[in-house]
């Protein structure tokens, strides 16, 4: 098991489109993909999931992927933020 | 005075009484199911699930071409796939025995509980889509019947959230003057029927229905795509004027909806209508059209997860046929891409389904696919005025492979005792610049060449019609197309077999003149343009087109 921590750093937060892009690339691995904000844990792999973390520009994420292709999940799944989601 | 913008889907103004038409409220009646039910009920919502999965890819494939509409439906397809919305569903019917329907209920009304407490305004506007989802769900689990229609008053114009095609051909009925509409795209199923009956639609206007109120009047411009409510009385007068000129056209193009398809020194051009679903069989005898001169048969295959039977082809081919006999049918078999096949068929994705296996290459792959169309074909042939066209032809073998299995396909169902009609007239349609090349020998093995102006365009120009960033580059009187038209004319009069041209191309008014002096013998548009396509023939000149398609060539070998 992988944990690792996040800052959002896109401006508009975790609206609905990096939360499909973060479900489409979660899908992709067999590991169980899980997502940490304050006290509430949700299942990486379900859009409703994420949309309902309402995670805004700056809150903290704990990301944590659970199975055979963890590492490779984390890592992608990191970029997407560090990429800002494709925001300008 | 305030302006939506949307889509254009169909053109033309109308100006009316809004009259807005609510989307059905589903109504659940079981609530719970008995212990032995439970099996059936999850095998139903696993095949609820999908089918509307299976909507809605084809809806990204076929019917969006923006972006932001195939992102939305990304994310419906997301919100069907949650690996929590099936956990919720399958425990809510196993260990409470509740029904499907009420449990698509609960979980979704769950779900926009959890929005609703969200701080951020962003968030809780998010609750539509999956309100979206959840009516989908739900009104493909209830099958229910749209019944909203009945207050409706003539010459209004009707704003709802999304229309289906039947319920097109109902407000149609109704003398209903335009439609205007929240969501939807230009080349669904309703914008089809819309535009094959010339009624003024505009779609994809944000915010509609909050925008609009109960009996206002509005001004829909179906040429720009837009709405204008409450316009001020210079912009209403403007509008009346357009309006009441427009009216007056359509009066006038109905003048000669009886005459006679002739250019001004006397030469005789059949003209027919293009058909996409049988509905609009109604429009194609309203316009007096001669025949049909494609009917598409993709809509057999859409929305559904199993293939067509022989018997309902048959079924249906024989009632269009019966309707415009004796003026003929030209039936395409089916032009589809392997990738609206794969929720049927077992077929693999493609990267580039333009260039990969659609049309008669899947007819000939899947043999058994293309042999049931056939001999449905064939039979329905007994009526007597059917033709059958081929889409995608690239060479000659493919025309001689496909007269054989029309053989086979004859002495099977004569073995079969059927009743069939094997005489029957083929061609091809000259859609790839390679048959074009080759239309001297593919013409050699028909009875008549279609020109399909859409895909020859795009073939010969390299350029997707739908990509607009090269928009530019589709030029349907590019030379190099234009020589390829000319060629297969030519290569076909050589055989004494007719050319039509059945694209797009032949419903703009302003290409009629030039198709005409490049030899074309029949055109097929659709029956919403085939009045205005009549009014075009009439007023031109056969002697001058001739020359002036020379000079059209001319010049363009200059340039």
């Amino acid at each position: 098991m992988l944990r690792k921590k996040i800052k959002i750093i896109n401006e508009l937060g975790m609206h609905a489109r990096p939360a499909t892009m973060i479900v489409k690339v979660a899908t992709k691995y067999r590991s169980d993909f899980k997502i940490i904000k304050d006290d509430s844990e949700i299942n990486g792999k379900s859009i409703m999931g994420v949309m309902t973390l309402a995670a805004e520009y700056g809150s903290i994420l704990e990301l944590i992927a659970d199975g055979v292709d963890e590492e490779f999940l984390l890592e992608e799944i990191s970029q997407l933020f560090v990429d800002k989601f494709g925001e300008e | 005075m305030k302006i939506l913008k949307g889509i254009s889907v169909s053109s033309g103004i109308a100006i009316g009484k809004v009259q807005i038409v609510e989307r059905q409220k589903l109504k659940i009646s079981r609530n719970n199911i008995k212990e032995h039910e439970v099996d059936n009920e999850v095998l139903k919502f696993e095949n609820s699930l999908q089918n509307v999965v299976a909507d809605i890819d084809y809806l990204i494939d076929n019917l969006s071409h923006s972006q932001d509409n195939k992102d939305i439906l990304e994310t419906h397809k997301m919100i069907l796939r949650d690996p929590e919305l099936e956990k919720k569903i399958k425990k809510l019917i196993n260990f409470e025995l509740i029904s499907l329907e009420k449990a698509i209920e609960i979980h979704f009304s769950d779900i926009k509980e959890i929005f609703k407490n969200m701080e951020n305004d962003y968030y809780s506007q998010r609750f539509s889509d999956y309100d979206d989802v959840a009516y989908r769900l739900l009104s493909h689990v209830l099958q229910q019947e749209d019944k909203s229609l009945d207050h409706i008053e003539e010459n209004s114009i009707l704003v709802m959230r999304n229309i289906s095609p039947t319920l097109v051909t109902k407000v149609f009925a109704k003398n209903i003057s335009g439609l205007c509409m929240e969501k939807g795209s230009r080349n669904s199923h309703s914008s089809i029927i819309a535009r094959s009956m010339n009624l003024p639609m505009v779609v994809n206007i944000h915010q509609l229905l909050s925008e609009i109120s109960e009996n206002e009047i509005v001004i829909l411009n179906g040429d720009k795509g837009e709405i204008i409510l409450n316009p001020n009385p210079k912009t209403l007068e403007k509008y009346k004027k357009t309006f009441l000129k427009q009216i007056k056209d359509e009066q006038k193009l109905l003048e000669i909806k009886n005459k006679k398809t002739i250019t001004k020194d006397g030469k005789y051009i059949k003209l027919m209508s293009n058909i996409e679903i049988p509905e609009e069989i109604s429009q194609v005898q309203n316009v007096k059209s001669k025949g049909i001169g494609l009917f598409r048969t993709e809509f057999l295959f859409m929305d559904t997860n199993e293939l067509p039977s022989e018997n309902k082809q048959y079924k249906i081919y024989k009632e269009i046929a019966e309707k415009c006999y004796p003026e003929s049918v030209v039936i395409r078999t089916m032009d589809i891409g392997g990738d609206k096949l794969s929720n049927i068929l077992n077929i693999e994705h493609e990267e580039n389904p333009n260039l990969g296996c659609r049309g008669i290459r899947i007819s000939l792959r899947y043999n058994e696919l293309f042999k049931t169309q056939i001999n449905a074909i064939l039979r329905a042939n007994i009526v007597g005025n059917i033709k059958i066209m081929f889409p995608m032809i690239s060479c000659v073998a493919e025309v001689k492979k496909i007269k054989k299995i029309i053989q086979e396909c004859s002495k099977s169902l004569k073995n079969k005792k059927e009743r069939y009609n094997s005489n029957i007239e083929i061609g091809a349609m000259i859609e790839i610049p390679s048959a074009a090349v080759t239309s001297d020998l593919i013409a050699q093995e028909c009875d008549f060449l279609s020109i399909g102006t859409n895909d020859l365009v795009q073939y010969t120009l390299a350029v997707d019609r739908d990509n607009s960033s090269v928009e530019e580059y589709y030029q349907p009187t590019d030379l190099a197309v234009l020589r390829l038209i000319k060629m297969t004319v030519d290569n076909a009069h050589k055989e004494n077999i007719k050319v039509a041209l059945c694209g797009e191309m032949a419903s703009e008014k302003k290409y009629i003149p030039l198709l005409l002096g490049l030899g074309i013998d029949e055109f097929s548009v659709s029956p919403g343009r085939l009045l205005a396509v009549k009014n075009e023939i009439r007023k031109t000149d056969y002697q001058e087109a001739k020359n002036l398609h020379k000079k059209i060539f001319q010049g363009l070998s200059e340039n």
